[in-house]
């Protein structure tokens, strides 16, 4: 309800019951109100009165302008001989004669529009300006007071509309309920709700873990898939199984997260002491698997940044370890010619770090790994000059960004040069990648060019990915030209065939229109004879003398078809 | 102002159905077995699959803690009262305006609550569930079973009239007589006594009623002690919440 306008005030002093001024406030939505007429605004809210829908017809007995009006100013008034007071629907019923479902509907109508009970929730004020004396003396209400509404409607509203309308084209739809069962019993333990994905295991096969985390079939399957991989990686198979367990996220722990982050910022030793339960690695792991993770680092480092971007700024270890990651996985694409040495060192620098932790962050890094192969299998499946081309464009690129990053490669491009890798070019960049790694652990030993290696992984990194990026846009541009391409054909083609077909029709048409032609020249022949023969009959009915009885007829219809 | 020519509002014919804007039918349900006695009351979409009875009377048997020598019980009475709206549907009977007088008399746990109102059965948009609302809103009544009692107690009456009125209209039919008036059918039952329109809503009537009959259309409630309830039931040792006049809307409906 709006606020009371000062200017919306209604004067009764033409109004019925009570013959002294007095000023009543209403709300200015209401201003259309006056005592000896209804406006548009009554007629749209009831039209039952007004002979509109729902009524019945205009005329009725109960329901017409006359009886609404009596109605209305009755209500009004009733509740302007005490304004402070709440009227309430059920005192008014008891003085009305009529329907008490459209008395209801008209007394919602009022007290929605402010007409009545306007004043009366904000009692105090009113409550000095009221008490002036008023026509009609009525004794106070018996067991009625003022009473805020109870807050609570203990039956809910029932919408069926259209529910029991018989329909008449003999389709019915199978019966539904017409409610929804919220006391039924809920019961989450009959079927296992799988932890992964989250669905309803229907199926027997499910497996549980150690802390209660029921896993489904598929996702077990998959799991082991996860496993298998892992597998390949020596000296990490027995943990998979327990970091799976361990790196599941409650949402308690999430919500730790998130309350860590928001209070530290990117300061993580302190968020994974707020977390308690997780490691450093594993709460970036699980903010970058948030929906939203990226979006809220974003805000708060004052700057959107990408994925990678962030790992980089926001620990320079998650880099350490995808380049773990891109190593030891072109290890395992490298074909059997791959120098046995390279095999070693990958392992080597698999193995400086806990197996533990590695695998932990293997398993819960699973969107950055499969970043990774995603980005290899984009590389092999364009030919090698394209993914040279992108490299190199790659590699310019992050130069002109960084100096040092030029620096890096400058220093890699020369260990590159030493390498023979004749073959293989589409892997060029994974082992690249990896054969820088293995052989900056075999080079340095110092902490210093530890720390330039870092640096360079970084690069060599976000190279690969750029790289990878742009091969696969070349492709995909390429694949688009060809569909293009073909479409250009099949277009070509379809309109082709479509001429043809507008020839064969042409074709057909002329054939028809000879038909035509003959058969009209056929009825032109038949017709002449025809009159050749009236002529006859007649010329002899003329001899004889003999008058036809059709005659008259038969003329008249010679003579249209002449004339026709 | 125009002056409207009084007379009744054109009847026009349906199939049958709750005079209500919810087609909704009020049950009651009142067995005894084996010394227990079990009452309620409440509505029910007869558009709803039969299949929902049965586990309707279950929970409702499992909620109050009836053995389940009951549930058939429950069932049958249900299915019969249903069974009975049905035979009606088929039927076509008349909606034109009129405005009788319904009475609630109602005792619910501990209130009582009396109160006498126009309803106009015409009016295929009323709806009781919101009037009951309104009454308990008004009179600031807490019991959350008083206003669904009201509710079906309105529903019970609606239906008696409307079902006579569908009896009457085959009773025209089959007498082809065409004799009776129309007047002369509507009285012919206990439809209850129609309001004269002409008296109240004719040019010269007023729709205000006299004051010194308001106090008949008005609510009358009373709050009865808990004492007295254990005489007047002293059957119902086993349930002392069901009460003589308890009544009970299902919530599944309500819902």
């Amino acid at each position: 309800m709006s606020p009371p306008a000062a200017g919306a005030a209604a004067t009764s002093g033409d109004g019925p019951p009570s013959s002294p001024r007095e000023l009543y406030t209403i709300p200015a939505s209401s201003g259309w109100f006056r005592w000896d007429g209804i406006h548009e605004t009554e007629r749209r809210a009831l039209p039952e009165f007004f002979g509109g829908a729902g009524g019945a017809g205009f005329g009725t007995a109960t329901r017409n302008p006359r009886i609404y009006r009596e109605y209305r100013d009755f209500i009004i008034a009733r509740y302007r001989e005490d304004p402070a007071r709440r009227l309430t629907f059920t005192e008014v019923r008891r003085a009305l004669v009529g329907d008490v479902t459209l008395l209801r509907k008209l007394f919602a109508f009022l007290d929605a529009s402010g007409l009545i009970n306007f004043s009366a929730s904000s009692s105090s004020s009113g409550t000095a300006s009221r008490q002036q004396e008023v026509g009609v003396v009525v004794e106070a209400p018996v067991g009625l007071q003022v009473t805020p509404r109870p807050p609570a409607s203990y039956f809910a509203e029932e919408k069926r509309g259209g529910a029991g309308e018989e329909r008449e084209n003999g389709f019915r739809l199978p019966p539904l309920t017409s409610y929804s069962d919220v006391f039924g019993e809920w019961t989450p333990g009959k079927v296992p709700i799988c932890g992964f994905c989250g669905e309803e295991c229907n199926d027997e096969k499910f497996e549980t873990l150690q802390d209660g985390f029921k896993v489904c079939s598929k996702c077990s399957k998959s799991n082991n898939d996860n496993k298998e991989e892992g597998n390949k990686c020596p000296g990490d198979k027995k943990e998979s199984v327990d970091n799976h367990a361990s790196s599941a996220w409650t949402d308690a722990e999430t919500l730790l997260l998130l309350e860590g982050v928001l209070k530290h910022g990117d300061d993580w030793d302190l968020i994974a002491q707020h977390v308690r339960t997780k490691n450093k690695s594993e709460c970036i792991a699980r903010l970058i698997q948030l929906p939203f993770g990226e979006h809220m680092l974003g805000t708060i480092n004052g700057k959107s940044v990408s994925r990678l971007h962030m790992n980089q700024a926001t620990d320079g270890k998650m880099n350490q370890h995808i380049t773990k990651e891109s190593s030891s996985h072109s290890t395992e694409m490298v074909d059997g010619m791959q120098i046995d040495g390279n095999e070693d060192s990958a392992d080597k620098s698999v193995e400086e770090h806990p197996p533990t932790k590695r695998r932990r962050l293997f398993s819960s890094m699973d969107a950055t790994a499969s970043l990774m192969e995603k980005l290899a299998l984009l590389t092999t499946s364009s030919s090698p000059d394209v993914v040279a081309a992108a490299a190199d464009a790659a590699i310019k690129a992050l130069g002109n960004e960084n100096p040092q990053a030029r620096k890096a490669f400058r220093l890699s491009e020369r260990e590159f040069k030493t390498k023979a890798f004749a073959s293989n070019h589409a892997q060029q960049i994974d082992h690249k990648v990896g054969n820088k790694d293995v052989e900056m652990h075999g080079r340095t030993g110092s902490d210093k060019k530890q720390e330039k290696k870092f640096i360079a992984n970084a690069y060599q990194v976000r190279a690969a990915v750029a790289t990878a990026i742009g091969v696969a846009a070349a492709r995909a541009k390429m694949l688009a030209d060809q569909e293009e391409r073909e479409m250009e054909l099949l277009m070509a083609s379809i309109i082709e065939t479509q001429l043809r077909k507008m020839q064969y029709k042409i074709k057909h048409y002329e054939e028809l229109e000879l038909v035509m032609e003959q058969e009209h020249a056929t009825s032109q022949q038949v017709k002449g004879s025809l009159v050749n023969e009236w002529l006859k009959v007649l010329e002899q009915a003329f001899r004889t003398g003999v008058s036809l009885p059709r005659d008259e007829l038969l003329i008249k219809l010679f003579l249209n078809q002449s004339t026709a | 102002m125009k002056t409207v020519s009084l007379g009744a509002s054109r009847p026009s014919t349906v199939n049958f159905r709750m005079p209500t804007r919810d087609n909704l039918v009020p049950i009651r349900v009142d067995i005894e077995v084996d010394g227990q006695r079990y009452r309620d009351a409440f509505t029910w979409n007869p558009r709803d699959p039969d299949s929902e009875i049965i586990s309707f009377a279950k929970r409702t048997a499992k909620d109050l803690k009836l053995p389940a020598n009951f549930v058939p019980q429950m069932l049958q009475s249900i299915q019969g009262q249903l069974a009975e709206f049905r035979s009606y549907e088929g039927q076509e009977m008349q909606i034109k305006e009129k405005i009788v007088p319904l009475k609630i008399d109602l005792r619910v746990n501990n209130t009582v609550i009396r109160d006498q109102f126009l309803w106009d059965i015409g009016n295929l948009d009323s709806d009781p569930e919101e009037f009951a609302r309104t009454l308990c809103d008004d009179l600031n009544i807490t019991d959350p079973e008083v206003g669904p009692a009201i509710a079906v107690s309105i529903r019970e009456q609606l239906y008696e009239i409307a079902s006579q009125s569908v009896s009457v209209m085959r009773e025209k039919q089959l007498s082809k007589k065409g004799r009776r008036a129309p007047e002369f059918s509507s009285n012919s039952k206990a439809v209850n006594n129609a309001v004269d329109l002409f008296k109240y809503f004719g040019s010269k009537g007023s729709v205000i009623r006299k004051r010194k009959e308001w106090y008949l259309y008005e609510p009358v409630v009373d709050v009865v002690a808990n004492e007295e309830d254990g005489k007047e039931e002293p059957n119902n040792s086993s349930r002392p919440k069901k009460r003589a006049e308890e009544e009970k809307v299902a919530s599944l409906q309500s819902l």
